[in-house]
């Protein structure tokens, strides 16, 4: 028989699930802590002393709150002392920011994506942003967003179609640049990680079944089901822009025939609306301002496109059934310039029982997301053991 | 707040309203319902009424007859004092903005708070920003820029916060997003839909059907003055509400072809 977890290890548990409720919410008073996490008030008490003995939060009186009775010490994420580098490589540019603890983008540098390696410039960006930071502040890693398909053991880029990338070691790669910097380096996949951010501290706050479908030029999808985040055996999941909706479609980069991708995707919409050759977000914006302002051919990409995006999307509600899915990346605009069609779709193809309660929203956090997961990610060693 | 949680009373309901001027019907037997914590799409041909409805809730016009229920509660409402009183706020397609005042002056204008007896700027430009910033809205430099620098989606952000400012629980939009680019309805689209989700009922009239996909959870179809049917907006698809719109029914939906003269 297991003995039950020893003294040392409650209080590891204690530490990390207060730390991860100040880094969800920023600043918390002790009072919601109490009752947040249902420990004793001394408990809290010495926990807290314990983390702002480390720097990792710190606490003060709060401001007027116009309640009754001695107000409770607000405790505070110490974002600009405790930070990750994050990066989210897209097919067109890369961006980089520090973020500290508590998710507060704190300094960020972008570029177009480089046709080589994208860690020359991913180390210069770290290095400027890190000349700028206090002396006594702490770096606790970064993390990577990428498009691609990514190995959860050890953050290899197995795949990345539309980077041109076939197992790319970008993590390990980086944190050999730069060693003494970065204790670690965690890679994840930017729907997988833009689903994580916005159901830490976005639009899926409140949700623990959640579907992100983001698309830059190829379509995936960040699931959360029961509030984790559904990946598979490998890490690989979550390819919903390769599940085929049209045996008889056109020929997908991936080898196979009629994927969703196909037909709702970047291509697919500059294609019939008269527009091969272009590409990028700019472009995929011209087609649906265009259809706004009246162009029949624009109009009728985005009505394919968005009675396309109604038919996966009704697949995915039948078979997981979520509170929430969220259009991000270009299918935000996609989504609201075609919202009539998407939601026709999904009210005629998915199951009465499986869609009546979904709601379909745009994030809230934006471009951010990617950068946030990837800082999510990054953060949770942290998280898990805060003094180890 | 759930959408659909159907145990509260809604926040507002309208039962066999009739409206007339002179010898013009225009409302007959209107119920309308609207619930907090959702955005309920008013939807109808030119002429089919929605304006005159929504100025009746919002006590411009009086009703010739029928009731006004509020959480539950009989209520009249005599003029927009009233409906102000009852958290009832309008955005009208003009806005109603002064070009010549800045962001809090229009946004306090004529409910201006005062200390003794000059006026509470510093309490009222602290306020105005944390409305602004409690609607996420990132666009607006500084609540002292006149609003005459504004752009259009801000300029309709300015008045839905105006709106939101004072406790209001019901907001009723005009057409929001008439006159926007792309990129402004997009973020006006996504502040109405925010609106609800902070769980407050909205109200949406609008033409555009991507628009009403795209935030609403109900759709309430006005034909010739009738209600033709209140959906909900995961039950039926573009071509049924357009049928409502421009024939009263579709299909099961809507009113029957004897009631439909």
């Amino acid at each position: 028989m297991r003995a039950g977890p020893s003294q040392e290890e409650i209080r590891r548990q204690n530490l990390g699930a207060l730390l991860r409720l100040v880094h969800m919410r920023g600043q918390i008073s002790r009072a919601e802590l109490t009752s947040e996490l249902g420990l004793n008030r001394s408990t809290i008490g010495a926990l807290t002393s314990d983390l702002t003995a480390t720097g990792l939060v710190s606490e003060e009186a709060p401001r007027e709150t116009g309640r009754a009775g001695r107000p409770s010490l607000v405790v505070r994420a110490s974002s600009e002392q405790v930070y990750v580098y994050a990066a989210n490589i897209g097919v067109d540019r890369i961006t980089a920011a520090r973020v500290g603890l508590g998710g507060v983008i704190l300094d960020r540098r972008e570029s177009t994506r480089p046709s080589g390696d994208v860690v020359p410039p991913l180390r210069s960006f770290i290095q400027s942003m890190e000349s700028k930071v206090d002396t006594d502040a702490r770096c606790f890693g970064a993390g990577i967003s990428v498009c691609g398909l990514v190995r959860r053991e050890d953050g290899m880029v197995r795949l990345g179609p539309h980077l041109g990338w076939l197992d790319q070691p970008v993590g390990i790669a980086l944190q050999e640049e730069l060693p003494d910097l970065l204790p670690s380096v965690v890679v994840g996949n930017v729907a997988d990680l833009s689903a994580l951010a916005e159901h830490t501290r976005g639009a899926g706050v409140d949700c623990s079944n959640i579907i992100y479908v983001y698309s830059d030029v190829g379509i995936g999808a960040g699931i959360i089901a029961g509030g984790r985040r559904v990946t598979g055996h490998g890490g690989y999941g979550g390819e919903v822009g390769h599940m085929v909706v049209h045996p008889n479609g056109r020929p997908c980069g991936c080898g196979s025939r009629g994927c969703w991708e196909t037909e709702v995707g970047e291509e697919a919409l500059l294609r019939l609306s008269g527009r091969t050759g272009q590409s990028g977000r700019e472009a995929v914006l011209a087609v649906v301002d265009a259809a706004v302002r009246g162009d029949a051919e624009a109009q009728a990409a985005v009505r394919h496109v968005g009675d396309w995006l109604g038919f996966g999307v009704a697949n995915l509600v039948n078979i997981f059934n979520p509170e929430l899915v969220i259009f991000g990346g270009t299918l935000r605009d996609v989504y609201l310039a075609a919202a009539a069609q998407v939601r026709s779709r999904l009210n005629h193809n998915a199951l009465a029982a499986c869609r009546e309660h979904v709601r379909l929203r745009t994030p809230q956090l934006g471009d951010d997301a990617p950068l946030l997961g990837a800082a999510e990610l990054a953060f949770e060693q942290l998280l898990a053991d805060p003094l180890g | 707040m759930t959408p659909g949680d159907t145990a509260a009373p809604p926040l507002l309901e309208l039962r066999g309203i009739n409206k007339s001027f002179g010898p013009v019907h225009v409302l007959r037997d209107v119920d309308f319902t609207v619930r907090a914590g959702e955005v309920t799409a008013l939807v109808g041909d030119n002429g089919a009424g929605k304006s005159t409805l929504v100025k009746c809730i919002g006590g411009i016009y009086s009703t010739d007859n029928g009731e006004t229920h509020i959480d539950g509660q009989k209520v009249n409402i005599h003029g927009p004092r009233d409906a102000a009183h009852n958290g009832i706020e309008i955005v009208y397609q003009d806005l109603a903005l002064c070009d010549n005042l800045d962001i809090v002056q229009n946004m306090f204008l004529g409910r201006e708070k005062r200390s003794g007896l000059i006026l509470d700027e510093p309490a009222m430009e602290e306020l105005a920003a944390k409305t602004l910033a409690g609607l996420s809205v990132r666009t607006v430099k500084s609540v002292r820029q006149l609003v005459s620098s504004l752009s259009g989606g801000q300029r309709q952000t300015v008045a839905i916060a105006k709106a939101v400012l004072w406790n209001s629980r019901l907001v009723i939009l005009d057409e929001p997003t008439a006159a926007l680019g792309v990129a402004q309805t997009a973020q006006v689209l996504e502040l109405v839909r925010r609106l609800a989700d902070n769980g407050l009922a909205v109200v949406l009239i609008s033409h555009n059907m991507n628009d009403v996909f795209a935030v609403s959870d109900r759709i309430a179809a006005l034909y010739l003055g009738r209600m033709a049917a209140q959906v909900r907006a995961t039950d039926v698809t573009h071509a049924q509400v357009v049928e409502l719109i421009t024939a009263g029914r579709s299909g099961s939906l809507g009113l029957q072809p004897e009631e439909a003269l």
